[in-house]
């Protein structure tokens, strides 16, 4: 029996810039010890420029701190995760995320700027995300698909493998393997899909293909937010933030991603608007999961080391990754906050199997179309599913909808 | 659970002339190679513009005009395809169906080739002058 399975009809996915686990969700460690965040007092530290250890500090701030942007190119990246005394060529390294106070020290020579790399937020300051967190399923293991920037991270979940690319450049996908959204639009019985981007000024970070060829699987935040009023929602939808501060029709518009520099605050109130669209309506709140998640960490620390998984049948050379070294995607990238939200699922539930970008097309392609033979990535099909299939025998253990009856405790934000 | 209150950012976070990070410019480039695969009327005339694009605000501009002459693009070109086709006259139809039927009841005729010697006579005369 898995009533709050029986009854999901909509997933919604919500996808942020560039913040850690550690750095916005760490502190929730002090809450609840299931949650490998960090808690002063742990044994981890980083190495400054003159090699003294660095401890991380609650003490980010919403704006005004990570300037300029940290770097999280793939050679940056694996800085970060290798520590300044790996050879990027060499075999058999071992991450120990020891690089990420010398990554941001690079950029400025600044002694005491580059420790800001290890600030996090106290609980107190994020009430949205870390309300969620607790009060719902926490991923202590979602790892940016490639230890790389946005746009082939945000591939991933487009596609389930960036073909290839570990940086910012146009991706253009052989014709065999398709968007998650083309696959559900064309399935037989037709499926529903769409890419929600907050407006045509912030448009969306999938131009090359999906917004150049399919322009009718985009909406606006607006038009989610009718959706979500009428009931009207697509079995899968894809949200898109803010990405610029602008004049919108409706006047000045803050950019609501948290890409660093921008304001963690407003993209605390566009998660938090997200929640309460679907929840307002209760015929939507019992029928929709939505996962919140962050393209990548943006070059801010973690603790946990991103763990091998299996290549990809793409493959990046030395020259792509700026390391001169071949990169056949067989690591994570840095870990990421994510969580699900359904009023099926238990508060403070802690879930530490390992997923990443690519179980997104993943788990839609199985949840709503099954057993799906067209090609598809190695990586997508070796991906753990974050929701379990309809019908059949339920894995009560893998089933994060586990609850039956549903949650009518479930919060409410003030905006 | 009571209401959780959500802060506002301050009202100076707000910063259209922010120069655009990496991200941005990468979107910024996308789109311009999105635009350059327009037909011409659409392009909007901002080709030259695009270069000089480095403020979040310029950027934003920039990202919407190129984000609407793609959907407007396509927009036309699903009326085009909507659009009730011309449809031919009757009566040339008939005709050339009629002509087309009748064509396939005769028995084709099998040219015989005149024989070489009498070529003489054969064809349009030609003046001598």
């Amino acid at each position: 029996m898995a009533p709050g399975l029986d009854k999901l009809q909509h997933i919604v996915v919500l996808m942020m810039e560039n913040r850690s686990f550690d750095h916005m969700l760490g502190s929730l460690k002090a809450v609840n010890p299931n949650i490998d965040g960090y808690v002063d007092g742990d044994p981890y530290t980083n190495p400054d420029a003159n090699n003294k250890p660095v401890k991380p500090h609650p003490s980010a701030k919403f704006q005004g701190q990570l300037q300029p942007d940290p770097d999280h190119h793939f050679p940056a990246v694996d800085l970060q995760i290798f520590g300044k005394d790996s050879d990027p060529k060499a075999n058999n390294r071992q991450p120990n995320m020891q690089g990420f106070v010398a990554s941001y020290f690079n950029q400025q020579r600044n002694l005491a700027h580059s420790q800001m790399i290890l600030y996090y937020f106290p609980k107190e300051n994020l009430p949205v995300l870390t309300t969620l967190a607790l009060e719902f399923a926490v991923f202590n293991r979602w790892f940016a698909s490639i230890p790389g920037p946005t746009i082939c991270n945000r591939a991933f979940a487009h596609y389930g493998t960036s073909f290839g690319r570990v940086d910012l450049n146009p991706i253009y996908p052989p014709e065999t393997i398709k968007s998650v959204y083309s696959r559900l639009i064309n399935a037989d019985p037709k499926r529903t899909a769409k890419v929600y981007y907050y407006d045509t000024t912030s448009s969306t970070m999938e131009v090359a293909n999906l917004l150049q060829n399919e322009p009718e699987l985009f909406g606006t935040f607006k038009q989610f937010l009718e959706d979500c009023d009428n009931a009207d929602l697509p079995d899968y939808s894809f949200i898109e933030p803010n990405y610029s501060d602008h004049q919108g029709d409706s006047g000045a518009l803050i950019a609501n991603d948290q890409h660093p520099d921008h304001n963690v605050r407003a993209g605390e109130i566009f998660i938090a608007e997200v929640y309460q669209a679907i929840k307002n309506n209760p015929q939507l709140w019992e029928s929709t999961a939505l996962l919140i998640t962050y393209d990548e960490h943006g070059g801010i620390f973690d603790h946990v080391p991103p763990p091998n998984c299996v290549a990809d049948k793409f493959k990046a050379d030395g020259n792509a990754t700026g390391v001169g070294a071949d990169f056949h995607f067989d690591r994570l990238g840095v870990r990421v906050p994510t969580i699900l939200v359904s009023p099926w699922i238990p508060a403070g539930k802690v879930e530490n199997r390992v997923f990443d970008h690519a179980s997104i097309p993943a788990t839609i392609t199985k949840f709503f179309l099954g057993d799906y033979s067209a090609d598809r990535s190695p990586r997508e099909i070796n991906a753990d599913i974050f929701i379990e299939p309809q019908g059949g025998t339920v894995d009560r253990a893998r089933n994060l909808l586990s609850l039956d009856v549903m949650r009518t405790d479930c919060p409410d934000f003030d905006v | 659970m009571a209401l959780i209150a959500v802060p506002k950012p301050p009202k100076n976070a707000y910063d259209p002339n922010r120069p655009m990070g990496s991200l941005l410019k990468s979107q910024v480039d996308h789109m311009r190679e999105a635009e350059s695969k327009l037909p011409l009327k659409y392009r909007n005339q901002i080709e030259t513009y695009v270069k000089a694009v480095r403020t979040e605000g310029e950027a934003a501009r920039y990202i919407q005009a190129v984000t609407k002459a793609i959907h407007l693009a396509h927009e036309d070109a699903e009326r085009d395809r909507r659009a009730p086709r011309p449809v031919p006259v009757a009566k040339p139809v008939i005709e050339i169906a009629a002509v087309a039927d009748a064509s396939e009841l005769k028995p084709k005729r099998t040219r015989k080739r005149p024989p070489s010697k009498s070529k003489k006579g054969a064809g349009p005369k030609r003046r001598r002058k």
